[in-house]
């Protein structure tokens, strides 16, 4: 089955399509033309049936409303000159946005998309080459899966004997410095090639007080309504899906007091908005009935048996495990890898005596690459298909390439010092 | 004709349906307030927003093929030529696709007539019909077929829009 | 020599599961070589909701459930899984071997093509777990709980509360951002195992919205009848074991859990006699409200206060060492009007 998706992939074919049509014919292959039933059960159990993708939509429709008045571009040109004085501000403005988004948002498309469509535009305008811009649009956007509230969390717990507070609290720490370790590759990158990430010009710059005002009137309140009330709506009040409507309207009514609200615009962002959503939701019902089939038809138990076939030591079974993840992450998406390895993995995680807990959020942050990585990286995807023409499908990948690296490095920093996973939820909940 | 008619229909289709996100997007704000200023919840707004949102997109899967916005991995196919660039897709679509849209329309089909036959329903204290949900989910599987078979034809025709032109 | 795919509306994490499996160990020790059932957690073949649609069709062979979750197609899939205030668990136990129950979750189940064993029963759930003490119903005016059920929800708006019907996996979240009020979920050990005593200081017992529950696995009526009666027979002996397995295992682990809650601060409050009292006879209502919709309701509802009036003398005489309490349920006579409708 692996085969017929990389050939699928490579013959250009939509990728919602070549996992759905995989799923079919590697029923039809197995001959169990029977079990193509749960294709249907799962797209409609698991996609059509799901409260929490409903935020999806209406994420990006706030986006779409900020970014289509032209809101969201004054704010990146005001903090792009606030930051003026630092090498590469804008990159950084986006990963520390991304990093505030992500402790508000769940869904990597939601969130990926959101920065995609605010910041990719100006930091290209701004001279940014596509390689560091696409590279840090895709790494920071994933953060919002691995920093807490995430569905991934959420979906892991469920799937194993973690409760999802211990989860969030587990992968809090190593989420917010993976988010820092960008921000510090950033700054690095600025210093080594300052082509690639240009300071503002002296005679763009603007005096302290005019600077002020335009953040104030630029900046603040779309910052607001991303970060704080969204922020604290999910702090105490309501739901990510009541929350990304309200974000919706709020966006409406910043585009409505700035003047901004124009009809046309309006209805494009909606058309807009529905081919976006249709397309990421499409994709999970292909990643659906694919893992369905999969599992069905054998591929669940035979990997299964190879695994517990091996006879290692612990330190080398969880190296090798973590690399399997990493490998299937080039070629599923997490919600596949998360049903298939749990099962295999966590008795033996379990039998070994090691911290469940640690190795779940381990595992998380190494399913952070799975976005990423080609051929099948939904970073990727996303991101190329709300990129113009120009930037090529090559360069986005080159871009990721350095925070693959960083997102292995962190790894390896919490499989060295698990503290850094543990004392949060130790302190939360042990006493 | 053909390829007019399906992407007229799909054009149709889409412009309506993604009203739809700010209906459902309206109707979650209002238990929102309904909840928080005046503490009276409605109770339908969970399972109409949940059918709704299901509604949405996959009603707009069509449209969304219609205007190729469907992500796709173009690094080998953007090297080859016009001809074979065509062909190679054309492929892609009698492989993957149709076999998928085809399980997808025919199975979905049964599954809501099923749903519609035993008058399925929500089981909580409000009881919504689950089956308008499932038929429409056959319904769309069927302009994605249809919207399928228009983009084949472009391509064999040499008629189809540059990819990502959303 | 058949071969069964089978899988259950239980994800791994939920103790639940344990019944489903035990189920199946026993089934392929008593069938031998003759039926081989192959086991998949749930959510790795088909979604929660989805184990009914899947069975029925025959995409797969059998199917673990609670039957609660299928009321939207047949509301008296409600009372076959559990009752507001009714039956403890030795009564579905009496009721389902002895009574007359087994026949009737077979004719509920064969209008959707497919047999039924029932092979596990828990006894009362832990119910509500809230921020805000619950002592009398005042307490619930007003209060948005997780609860699940069409006669449960009912009972809760008539007490003045109102239903919030989520997934189990969406609790834990809605608890700790203060989106629900509350939230029953199960039996107290896999309420313990979603970590609700992390966001929640208040438990009221007892569970009245669902006082016992019973679990099966569903068949797809082709696959059963290609069982020679011997493998059948096999079938419904491990189900049978299961069923007492299944009281005594979540019994044990529910008083383990109980502790593990009182151990972690969780403050357990005790509705008095009187709101239990009243509780009962709203239930008693809704309960042939609800029936009175429906012509199968009302007759599972029927045999089941049937039972209990058929029971009622001996256990009474037998007190105080008698199997549970005799309810002063729903009028027997309100509830056969309805079946003839
Ligand atoms: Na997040
Ligand atoms: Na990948």
């Amino acid at each position: 089955m692996f085969g017929l998706l990389l050939a699928g992939l490579f013959m250009g074919h939509p990728l919602a399509f070549v996992l759905g049509g995989t799923a079919v014919l590697g029923a039809l292959i197995a001959g169990k033309p029977m079990v193509l039933g749960i294709v249907i059960n799962r797209i409609f159990g698991d996609v059509l049936d799901n409260f929490t993708l409903i935020a999806i939509p209406l994420f990006i429709l706030m986006a779409r409303f900020l970014s289509d008045s032209g809101v969201t571009d004054r704010m990146f040109e005001s903090l792009r000159l606030l930051m003026s004085n630092v090498r590469g501000g804008l990159a950084l403005a986006v990963v520390f946005i991304s990093i505030l988004l992500a402790a508000t948002t769940g869904i990597i498309g939601a969130s990926i998309t959101v920065m995609g469509v605010m910041a990719l535009r100006p930091m290209l305008q701004y001279g940014y080459s596509p390689t560091l811009t696409t590279g840090v649009i895709a790494a920071s956007g994933c953060l919002g899966i691995l920093i807490p509230p995430s569905i991934m969390l959420i979906l892991m717990a469920s799937y194993s004997p973690l409760s999802v507070g211990e989860l969030f609290a587990g992968a809090m720490f190593p989420g917010i410095l993976l988010g820092l370790l960008y921000a510090v590759w950033v700054v690095i990158v600025a210093i080594i090639s300052p082509a690639s990430a240009p300071a503002v010009e002296p005679d763009e710059k603007i005096e302290r007080s005019a600077l002020l005002r335009m953040l104030a009137i630029e900046a603040v309140p779309p910052l607001v309504l991303i970060l704080g009330i969204l922020g604290s709506l999910l702090a105490g009040i309501a739901t990510a899906t009541e929350a990304s409507a309200l974000g919706a309207f709020l966006a409406l009514m910043i585009v409505i007091v700035r003047g901004k609200f124009r009809l046309r615009t309006f209805y494009s962002a909606m058309l807009e908005t529905g081919r976006t959503s249709a397309m990421i939701l499409f994709i999970v019902i292909g990643a659906t009935a694919f893992t369905g089939v999969f599992n069905i038809t054998g591929g669940l138990r035979a990997t299964q048996e190879i695994i517990r076939n091996l006879d290692m030591a612990p330190a080398l079974l969880i190296a090798m495990m973590l690399f399997i993840v990493f490998i299937l992450g080039a070629f599923l998406d997490w919600t596949g890898i998360v049903l298939l390895s749990f099962p295999i993995f966590l008795p033996i995680i379990q039998e070994m005596q090691i911290d469940l807990l640690w190795f779940v959020v381990l595992m998380a942050l190494v399913l952070q690459t799975s976005f990423l990585t080609p051929p099948f990286g939904y970073a990727l995807f996303y991101l190329r298909a709300i990129a113009p023409r120009e930037v090529r499908t090559g360069q986005i990948i080159a871009g990721v390439v350095p925070f693959i690296g960083l997102i292995i490095a962190m790894s390896v920093a919490v499989a060295a010092l698990p503290q850094l996973v543990l004392w949060l939820p130790d302190t939360l909940y042990k006493n | 004709m053909l390829i007019r008619a399906i992407d007229g229909l799909n054009e149709v289709v889409g412009r309506v349906v993604s009203v739809v996100a700010v209906v459902f997007a309206a109707i979650i704000i209002f238990d929102v307030v309904m909840r928080y200023v005046f503490n009276d919840p409605t109770r339908w707004a969970f399972d109409v927003t949940k059918q709704l949102y299901g509604f949405y997109f996959v009603m707009l899967g069509g449209y969304a093929l219609r205007h190729q916005a469907h992500v796709r991995v173009d690094l080998v196919t953007e090297k080859l030529g016009n001809l074979a660039r065509r062909w190679v897709e054309v492929a892609g679509y009698v492989i993957f696709f149709f076999p998928f849209a085809w399980v997808f329309m025919t199975r979905s089909w049964d599954f809501g007539m099923t749903s519609w036959n035993q008058g399925e329903t929500t089981y909580g204290s409000v009881q919504l019909p689950v089956y308008p949900l499932k038929l429409a989910m056959a319904v769309a599987a069927g302009l994605l077929f249809l919207q399928g078979i228009a983009e084949v034809l472009k391509l064999i025709l040499g008629r189809e829009v540059p990819h990502h032109d959303a | 020599q058949e071969s069964w795919t089978m899988t259950t509306t239980w994800p791994s994490s939920l103790e639940l599961i344990e019944i489903d499996r035990n189920f199946v160990d026993l089934a392929n020790k008593l069938t031998g070589d003759a039926l081989t059932i192959e086991f998949f957690e749930g959510g790795a073949l088909v979604p929660a909701g989805e184990v009914f649609g899947a069975v029925e069709s025959g995409t797969i062979q059998a199917g673990g459930d609670w039957p609660g979750y299928w009321a939207g197609r047949n509301s008296a899939f409600s009372p076959l899984a559990t009752t507001a205030s009714l039956f403890n668990a030795v009564d579905y136990v009496n009721w389902i071997q002895q009574w007359g129950g087994a026949e009737l979750y077979n004719e509920i189940y064969g209008k959707f093509g497919m047999v039924y064993l029932p092979y596990g029963v828990t006894n009362n759930e832990s119910g509500f777990r809230t921020n805000k003490k619950i002592e009398t119903l005042d307490d619930l005016q007003g209060m948005r709980l997780r609860l699940s059920g069409l006669e449960q929800g009912r009972l809760l708006e008539q007490l003045g509360g109102s239903q919030v019907s989520m997934a189990g996996g969406e609790i834990y979240q809605s608890l700790e951002r203060g989106v629900i009020d509350g939230a029953e979920f199960s039996t107290p050990n896999v309420d313990w195992s979603g970590g609700f005593q992390q966001v929640t200081t208040f438990w009221a017992t007892p569970g009245w919205h669902q006082s016992a529950s019973v679990f099966g696995v569903m068949v797809n009526k082709a696959s059963w009848d290609a069982l020679s009666p011997e493998t059948q027979e096999a079938l419904q002996i491990a189900a049978d074991a299961n069923l007492i397995w299944s009281l005594a295992f979540t019994e044990k682990r529910a008083t383990e859990a109980y502790q593990q809650f009182e151990d972690a601060g969780i403050e357990i409050t005790r509705y008095d006699d009187e709101t239990l009292a009243r509780v009962q006879e709203m239930a008693n209502e809704v309960i042939v409200t609800t029936a009175c919709e429906n012509p199968d309701s009302a007759k599972v509802y029927l045999s089941q206060v049937e039972y209990l009036n058929d029971y009622a003398k001996w256990r009474d005489a037998s007190a105080p060492f008698s199997l549970g309490r005799t309810p002063d349920g729903p009028d027997a006579e309100k509830l056969r009007e309805c079946v003839g409708n």
